[in-house]
This record gives C-alpha cells, sequence and structure tokens, in this order.
C-alpha cells in the first residue's frame, strides 16, 4: 500500500518535473546572461501549441519536440531584441511576452484542438522495471531531462563561452574590457533559453497530456522562475527543485488518491504553499548569489 | 443628348435590378440571431462541445436560424464585451453557457431588456433572463451500475475538478449505483481543484489507477485528458458532459452521460421568435437534458440490460437520495424516510459511505 504510493508519486514526479527542470535550466541561463525572462510562461505555451499542431500534422512527435524548440528559440529572440537592441525594461517586456505567448500559442493551436495524437513514445532504458511497470518507462525527454541539466551546467562552468555568458551576467563593462560582447552573448543565451524552454512546453502537450488547451501550462512557467532562485542559478540543484516541486503536485493529488482525511482545498495549495515557503527561506540569502547585473539593462560604456 | 440617353437607360436598369432583388434579401432576413459563448474550445469532447451540438440542434430545427458563438470567452467582464458585440450584430437570443457568464449575461439582460438570455446552470431570473441546466445526479446512478458490473479491482476513481455540492452528489449516486450491484465497490476521488487543468488531471487520473482504479470517471469541464490517460494505461472509462467522448477510448469506454440541450434550445429560440418567451428555472434529469452513451465493446449483454433498466427507474422517478443514507464517517445524513429532492443537489458536502475522500 505505501510502496505502491511511493512508486506512483516518484513516477509521477519523475513525469512532470521533466518540464519543469528544462524550463528552469533555460531561465538559468538567460538570468546567469543578466535578463531576468518573466515571459517563460508564454514561451513554454507557444513550445506546447507548436509542438502539437506539428505532430498533428507530421504524426511524428519527435519532429514535433523540434518545432517546439524552435519556436521557442524565434519567439525568446524576439524577446532578446526587445530587452538587449532596444534596451527595453525587462520585466515589462517580460510579462508582455507572456501574454504575447498565450496569444500566438492559442492562435497556432486553435485548428488542432481535439486532434488525438499519439505521443512521444515511451521505452524502457537497460531493461530497468518489470514488465508492465509504469514506473521506468518513459519518452525520451525525460531521460534526457538530466543529462542536460548536466550540460548546461558544463557549459556555463567549464567552458570560455559560459564564462563569458556569467560575465555579462555579473558585470557587462567589465566583459566589455575584457573584449567580449554582451549584447551578443546575451542573444545567445536568450535562444537557448527559448530553445529550452519551448522543449518544456513540448513535453506537457506531447508526453504528458497529450492534447493542447489554451493556457494549459497553468503557471508552471512562473513556477520554473521561482526554482531558478531556489537552485541558486545552478542548473545542478535545478534538478533538485524541479523533482521536489513536480514531488509536491503528484504527492498531493496520490495522497488524495490514497485517502488522506485532509481537506482537498488545501491539498491542491501544497505546491504553491512549498514555493512560497522555497522563496521566503532561501531566498533571503540566496539574493547574493544572483547574477549582480540581473534585470539590469546594459547600455554601453563611455 | 446620346450620353443622357445611356444615362437614363442605365439608371433604368439598375432600378430594375433593385426592385427584382429587394423581395429576394428581404427573404433572407433570419427568423432569429443568437449569440452564443462558451467558456473554453468546442473541440473538447465535454461540456463546450455539448453545448454546441445542442444549438447546431436549434438551428436545424429552424430554418434560416443565425447562430454567432465565440469560444474561449472567458468568465470576466470580458464576457459581457463579447455578448454586447454580438446583440450589435442583432442577436435576440443570447446563450451563456458557463456559470461564470451569469453576472455579465445578468447585467446585459438589465440594459437591453429586448434581448433575451439563457444562462446555464445559476439562479439568477429576469423577465428577459432564464436559467437552466440537467440534473445529473440521479443520472450518475446507472453509471455506478455499469462500473459496478464491470470492475474487477472493486475500485472506481473518480477525477472532480471543483468539489461543489453538485459535483459531491454525481460522486455519491455513482458510488451508490455501483454498490447496489457489487456491495465491495469503492470509489476513490481526486479534486483538481480546477474545472480544467490538463496536466493535473493527468496526473490525477494515473494518481487513481495507481491506487488500483480500474475504472476511471470525472466530473471535469473535458473528459478528454482523463479518458485517454485511462486508455493509455488500459483502464477503462466511463465518460461525461459529452456523448462525443466515446471516440476518445475505443477499447476502455464503457458507457457515459451526455447533455442533450438540443431539444430545450429550440424550445427557447421558438418562444422568443413567437415572442411568448417566459422566464424560468429549467431543471431536466435523464431522458429530457441527459442522455445515456453507447455502450463500448467490452460491456457484455447482461451489463447493459442492467444498465438501461436502472435506468428506465431513474427516468420514472426513482431518487437514489432517499434515507436511510450514512456518510462515509458513519453520520446519517438523510434519516429514513426523507429524501432529497433536485433543490437539494447543492447542499453535498459529505460523501456516501463506500467513497473514499476528504468532501470539505
Amino acid at each position: 500500500m505505501m510502496s505502491a504510493l511511493l512508486l506512483g508519486v516518484l513516477a509521477s514526479s519523475i513525469m512532470s518535473g521533466t518540464s519543469l527542470l528544462f524550463a528552469t535550466i533555460g531561465e538559468i541561463v538567460g538570468e546567469r546572461a543578466g535578463i531576468v525572462n518573466l515571459g517563460l510562461e508564454g514561451i513554454m505555451l507557444v513550445g506546447a501549441a507548436t509542438g502539437f499542431a506539428a505532430t498533428a500534422l507530421t504524426g511524428n512527435a519527435y519532429l514535433g519536440v523540434g518545432a517546439a524548440a524552435l519556436a521557442g528559440t524565434a519567439v525568446n529572440l524576439i524577446f532578446a531584441y526587445l530587452v538587449v537592441t532596444r534596451r527595453a525594461n525587462q520585466l515589462a517586456t517580460g510579462l508582455t511576452l507572456m501574454f504575447f505567448g498565450l496569444g500566438l500559442s492559442a492562435l497556432v493551436g486553435h485548428p488542432f484542438v481535439g486532434t488525438l495524437i499519439a505521443g512521444l513514445p515511451k521505452f524502457r532504458l537497460f531493461g530497468l522495471g518489470r514488465m508492465g511497470d509504469p514506473l521506468f518507462s518513459y519518452d525520451f525527454l525525460v531521460y534526457l531531462a538530466v543529462p542536460t541539466a548536466v550540460a548546461v551546467w558544463w557549459l556555463l562552468f567549464r567552458t570560455a563561452w559560459g564564462l563569458g555568458v556569467r560575465a555579462v551576467g555579473e558585470s557587462p563593462v567589465a566583459a566589455v574590457a575584457a573584449g567580449l560582447s554582451p549584447g551578443r552573448l546575451r542573444y545567445q543565451a536568450l535562444a537557448l533559453a527559448g530553445l529550452l524552454g519551448g522543449i518544456a512546453g513540448a513535453h506537457l502537450s506531447l508526453a504528458l497530456t497529450l492534447t493542447w488547451a489554451e493556457g494549459m501550462t497553468a503557471g508552471r512557467g512562473f513556477i520554473a522562475i521561482a526554482l531558478v532562485i531556489f537552485a541558486k542559478w545552478n542548473p545542478l540543484w535545478a534538478i533538485a527543485g524541479a523533482l521536489l516541486f513536480g514531488g509536491a503536485e503528484s504527492l498531493q493529488l496520490q495522497l488524495q488518491a490514497a485517502g488522506a482525511d485532509v481537506s482537498p482545498f488545501i491539498m491542491n495549495m501544497i505546491p504553491y504553499l512549498l514555493t512560497m515557503l522555497v522563496l521566503i527561506f532561501w531566498g533571503w540569502s540566496r539574493q547574493t548569489a544572483a547574477p549582480a547585473a540581473l534585470g539590469r539593462n546594459f547600455v554601453g560604456v563611455e | 443628348m446620346a450620353r443622357i440617353s445611356v444615362f437614363m437607360a442605365a439608371c433604368a436598369a439598375l432600378v430594375t435590378v433593385l426592385l427584382a432583388v429587394a423581395p429576394l434579401s428581404a427573404q433572407q432576413k433570419p427568423p432569429l440571431i443568437v449569440g452564443a459563448i462558451f467558456v473554453g474550445s468546442v473541440n473538447d469532447y465535454g461540456y463546450n462541445r455539448s453545448m454546441k451540438d445542442g444549438l447546431d440542434v436549434m438551428k436545424s430545427n429552424i430554418p434560416g436560424l443565425k447562430l454567432i458563438e465565440a469560444e474561449n470567452v472567458p468568465e470576466t467582464a470580458e464576457s459581457q464585451r463579447i455578448m454586447e458585440g454580438m446583440i450589435g450584430q442583432g442577436a435576440k437570443l443570447i446563450f451563456a453557457t458557463s456559470f461564470g457568464h451569469q453576472q455579465f449575461a445578468f447585467n446585459l439582460a438589465k440594459t437591453h431588456p429586448d434581448v433575451y438570455f439563457e444562462h446555464a446552470g445559476g439562479w439568477m431570473m429576469a423577465p428577459n433572463f432564464g436559467n437552466f441546466f440537467g440534473n445529473t445526479q440521479s443520472a450518475w446512478y446507472p453509471m455506478g451500475v455499469a462500473a459496478g458490473k464491470m470492475t474487477k479491482t472493486n475500485t472506481l476513481g473518480f477525477v472532480v475538478g471543483v468539489p461543489i455540492g453538485y459535483a459531491l452528489g454525481n460522486v455519491n449516486a455513482f458510488e451508490m449505483g455501483a454498490r447496489s450491484v457489487n456491495p465491495k465497490a469503492v470509489t476513490r476521488v481526486v479534486v483538481t481543484g480546477g474545472w480544467s487543468d490538463k496536466a493535473k488531471e493527468a496526473a490525477a487520473a494515473n494518481a487513481l489507477i495507481d491506487q488500483g482504479a480500474d475504472v476511471v470517471t470525472m466530473h471535469v469541464d473535458s473528459p478528454a485528458t482523463i479518458i485517454q490517460t485511462a486508455e493509455g494505461r488500459g483502464v477503462y472509462s466511463i465518460g461525461f458532459q459529452s456523448l462525443t467522448a466515446r471516440q476518445l477510448a475505443p477499447k476502455g469506454w464503457i458507457t457515459g452521460l451526455g447533455f442533450t440541450w438540443g431539444p430545450f434550445m429550440t424550445q427557447i429560440a421558438k418562444s422568443v421568435i413567437a415572442g411568448t418567451f417566459k422566464s424560468a428555472s429549467v431543471h431536466e434529469g435523464l431522458g429530457q437534458m441527459i442522455a445515456i452513451a453507447h455502450f463500448g465493446p467490452a460491456v457484455p449483454p447482461d451489463v447493459r440490460t442492467l444498465v438501461m433498466a436502472s435506468a428506465d427507474k431513474v427516468e420514472k422517478g426513482f431518487n437514489p437520495f432517499t434515507g436511510p443514507v450514512t456518510d462515509n464517517t458513519g453520520v446519517v445524513r438523510i434519516p429514513a424516510g426523507q429524501s432529497w429532492g433536485g433543490d437539494k443537489m447543492g447542499n453535498f458536502d459529505w460523501y456516501v459511505e463506500g467513497v473514499i475522500g476528504k468532501a470539505k
């Protein structure tokens, strides 16, 4: 009884944590470059809608993921143009991006609402698990999530490009002095962030629910933004954060199914209470861990 | 001189054409322009689809009727703007199909006394404003009968969007129906907190199946995600809201409930055309506003007979909420000799014996 509950929670956390992880890693890349993107929700929606549309049209969910990644990149590059080249306020532009993504995704997804797709195929890796066991049989994005987090960590902390991105996020002036181009690096970082955000959205529509509905991310983009703080802007910690939040949501649903004697209203609040606690207790000291130039536009050296 | 005569000839031709066309366009004028707003997409295999299908039936019953529709209308002041736009286009009858549209439609009813409004699922009334909905609770009893007979694990799963009284009543009738043919059947309930959150609905369905449910059903706006999740996990599903949901589960579909709004909507439209609209709060049940979907291939003939017999009982007036009824904490909620009628269906804040879950 208890093990069924734990296994169920684990399987469900992994499934719902995957899209959160991709979104969080993407946002980390952008924020390491000094750009806070509040429009992550919009990017995820565009990814979900485009991925679903492409899958419905081609019958191939992998192509759908590719289309979602491209769409996310394209939309985030619009955001990049606005905040980097035009130096618009990042917070306001981010929120605008969210509404833009909401509308664009609705437009793209509208002809496909109600379409039935097969979704991303699930398979076992290395023969894990017993036959028929729901655990350990996932789509390729789940298996790629943690390696992607590690790859992005390596990219940010072990490559020259990553060093440049982080330098721009700490002090664009110093970066210019070192011969780097903050604008170019920010564009590149945001392109990567858009790609990952689009994939995050695609996992929702192509693996988790196999549908498209307007606004289906239901606030996950904002949860990811909070998780960036929890993760101290480090992709490796993001793995724990995504699993924790994905776990919180799965846990409350699994506990309900198991018959927990707690009001369903309180149960549904659990993931958001957890996020708030995280922000209160961890956000405090982690303010100093944020990239120094986060949120500030770079207008050039005199 | 020649130019004037050409001009006169052209004028004569124009006047002739206009006179010829005028009676034609008078024939083209529709008997009624109807506006309808939906809270979601009509392609949801659920609530909105049932409303759309009802409107299409109304349209086919009244030749020439013009229908203006708007999907994804939020339950905010935006809906008022959209309905106002429809009135501007000549709509004389507006169907506000979602609960949250009530206040906004009501506001317009006050400022447009010559336009008639029908709202689904509320209580407000005015001379040009009426309310309607289906009495779903007793209709869930035969669904429970079907589930009780088809389950092998004796565990049924119910996903509830928002735990309002009507939804709890649906769960209760379902469990009572199941118990009537299978005394060991229990119903586990998971509440997602909203009428439409696809990812949560998928996770909720998975949670129920993880806990052993082999028949899953729901009260949310769209049954699609839950049914597809159940089908993917190889368990049975029972649908709600729209009869079209059957297409989503070719193997696991047992049966389902769907709203049949068409006859009621036709009657309202006809009354508006005839000038005899009477504001009323119309609630109809199984056999009128609610129908039972076709059975899936897995359902054997004896179960089908049993379910239809149960449905027949309900249509003839059987009320499952007749005392004594005990809740799942042991308290007697409906004493012997009493019964809860249609007016009390919103009062449920408890689950019957056999339901595993907390009501509030």
